[in-house]
């Protein structure tokens, strides 16, 4: 375990290249169009919680509805389509648009309070967007949803579903795992992660700390509502129940399992769920029964994720074997205590 | 005249909210956590208490007893779950917990009893009474709903204040360091705490169960948000201001109801919850000087 560990640490870039590698050649080793529609599904969701990372793993908020994004995203995306008859890029690049203007009044209100705050709003919102869609009657067609979405068409290229749409979504994918990167590896995301680390020692080294807790919901909610668009595209069909609470804690839970403030954690994450899902689909409502115990076993054992470092803030020293180091370490100081006080 | 009737309306479908707001904001306080799982507590509650009133007997008292022991029961589910442990560790696990929690007791509750709603059996005899010869009028329902929940916050503020129990429960919210060296035991406290939090909710979910004449699985979440919006407006740990933002949300959705239209009525109390967050984030009801926003900030 700990040579594969060395070994990845060492050669970093194989492994990427290699992972890349296999993710490319995927969908060519099954002739079953099913599989490689759950394929391409894994990938959009991964990407989805990768948008999701940026706000939970990298600036310590918990954002519990970042479907309301998507919802956002995917409507846009479907009546920008169907009514207007836009392409795919051009209605890409409005829903953007519009999702980060969403984020960006969405974020107001918590700019000033603690991490908490932002839970408990976007929870609010992913509902009301989610109401508004049921309610809505003239833009979004109610309950019954906006059918009829046509096929993606890039520079005349037809993407149709399947393998096609799968390489879209991949290539959607290592372009937010590319920018991601780059942002982390930048000012802004050095700002981010010193403000999840500790956010008052951050404000006292001159991060404007509310600044770039904006930009980074912002960021998360660009990605997730872009998401949304490929969403209406893979369905070729949105309705509101596809937006419900259930649907952000699957994307959160995606998230949480592979591990929060890692780059890969996510996509591991959405392959994990993904194929317990799928793989469980014979025990239909004990589904989200397993996902709840899968959330609290993980939040009880590795709270950190599968790829989550075992020192990450995240944990917060609370891992399974932590828990009982830090039991004999305390017995210890408290000696060391006796003896000095 | 109809201004006034939704007005009513909306003061005992307020202090419904009123009573889970106080639930909420009591767990807040005690343990220092959010909880994503109150919405299911009050839905425990409604369901235990139906399931009481048609198999057992239809007793409006014993029927309050029920749904505070079966939510009860259930925080004490979820505080070995999701707090116990976590009391120390960063926020975010044990609010995942409480998430986790809230999927898994939804979701069981649907396989066991399944997702349609019920008619909630009626405990005594619903009566309008017609005020000053006009068209006003006040239900049985509404004299019930705001008389059981007058009588529990003043027991409750009572226990706060008067009992021994109460007098921990108030220093463990204040500080959990400083009351666990005056050998208060912190985690059995905090299990109270939720207890009591928990409880009531689960007497709310009854009221509101018997408000609406119909009881299911799944309003759960739904009621969960508004107790949380409620305990926002309040300034998180003050008990008296989430009530007041609690009867402020139920008037708000009533008049929403009477000026737009029915189907919107989830929506307000998110909408003021934003407008209130953006413009005074340390709660509506927190007047404090000096340091500004202490109670908003901390929880």
């Amino acid at each position: 375990m700990s040579q594969a560990k060395h070994f990845f640490e060492k050669h970093r870039k194989l492994a990427v290249l290699i992972g890349i590698g296999i993710l490319i050649i995927l969908p060519q080793l099954t002739r079953s169009n099913y599989i490689r529609g759950v394929l391409a599904r894994i990938i959009v969701y991964a990407t989805l919680a990768s948008g999701l990372n940026i706000i939970n793993g990298y600036s310590g908020q918990s954002c519990l509805g970042i479907v309301g994004f998507t919802c956002i995203g995917a409507y846009s995306g479907a009546i920008l389509t169907t009514e207007l008859g836009l392409p795919f890029l051009a209605s890409l690049l409005i829903t953007l648009l519009l999702c980060a203007a969403a984020g960006f009044v969405v974020s107001l209100p918590t700019l000033k309070l603690n991490g908490m705050f932002l839970s408990i709003i976007t929870l609010g919102f992913s509902e009301m967007m989610r109401l508004t869609a049921l309610n809505w009657q003239k833009l979004t067609n109610g309950p019954l949803g906006i059918k009829g979405i046509p096929n993606v068409e890039l520079f005349g290229w037809k993407v149709k579903s399947g393998a096609p749409f799968y390489y879209l979504a991949l290539v959607a994918l290592l372009l937010v795992v590319f920018i991601l990167n780059r942002l982390l590896k930048s000012r802004v995301g050095r700002a981010w992660i010193a403000i999840r680390e500790d956010q008052d020692a951050a404000r006292s080294l001159g991060v404007k700390v509310s600044h770039y807790r904006c930009v980074n919901f912002m960021t998360g909610a660009i990605i997730c509502g872009t998401m949304g668009v490929f969403i209406a595209y893979y369905y070729r069909y949105v309705s509101p129940d596809m937006f419900s609470l259930d649907e952000g804690f699957n994307v959160l839970s995606m998230c949480v399992v592979g591990g929060s403030g890692t780059l890969f954690g996510p996509i591991a994450g959405a392959f994990v769920i993904n194929l317990l899902t799928e793989g469980f689909r014979f025990a239909s409502e004990w589904r989200m029964v397993m996902y709840a115990v899968l959330i609290i076993t993980m939040m009880w054992v590795r709270p950190q994720g599968l790829f989550g470092a075992k020192d990450s803030v995240i944990a917060g020293q609370m891992s399974f074997w932590n828990f009982f180091a830090k039991k004999n370490k305390k017995k210890e100081d408290g000696d060391v205590n006796h003896i000095g006080g | 005249m109809y201004i006034i009737q939704q007005l009513i309306n909306g003061l005992s479908q307020g202090s419904i909210y009123a009573l889970m707001a106080i639930g909420y904001t009591l767990i807040v306080g005690v343990v220092g956590l959010i909880t994503f799982a109150y919405g299911e507590m009050v839905m425990i509650g409604a369901m235990s208490a139906y399931l009481f009133y048609t198999f057992v007997c239809p007793n409006f008292f014993l029927g309050i007893l029920v749904a505070f022991a079966s939510s009860g029961i259930a925080g004490i589910f979820i505080h070995k779950v999701a707090y116990e442990r976590f009391l120390e560790a960063p926020k975010h696990i044990s609010l995942l917990c409480t998430v986790g929690c809230s999927i898994l007791i939804k979701n069981v509750a649907q396989i066991a009893f399944g997702s349609q709603g019920n008619a909630m059996p009626m405990a005594f005899e619903t009566k309008p009474f017609y005020l000053f010869g006009t068209d006003l009028y006040i239900t049985t329902i509404h004299l019930a709903v705001i008389a059981i929940v007058l009588i529990l916050s003043v027991g409750l503020s009572l226990f706060l204040h008067k009992t021994r129990v109460g007098l921990m429960l108030r220093a463990v919210s204040q500080d959990k360091m400083a009351s666990s060296l005056v050998a208060i035991n912190v985690k059995k406290v905090t299990l109270i705490g939720n207890i009591v939090g928990t409880g009531l909710g689960g007497v709310a979910g009854l009221l509101y169960g018997t408000y609406l004449t119909n009881v299911s699985t799944v309003f759960g979440t739904v009621v969960g948000l508004k107790a949380i919006s409620a305990c926002v407006l309040g300034g998180m740990t003050n008990i008296p201001g989430a009530a007041l933002g609690a009867v402020l949300i139920g008037i708000l959705e009533n008049f929403g109801i009477a000026l737009f239209t029915s189907s919107y009525r989830d929506i307000f109390a998110f909408i003021f919850v934003f407008i209130a967050l953006t413009f005074r984030p340390e709660g509506l009801f927190v007047f404090q000087f000096g340091r500004k926003g202490k109670g908003g900030k901390k929880a």
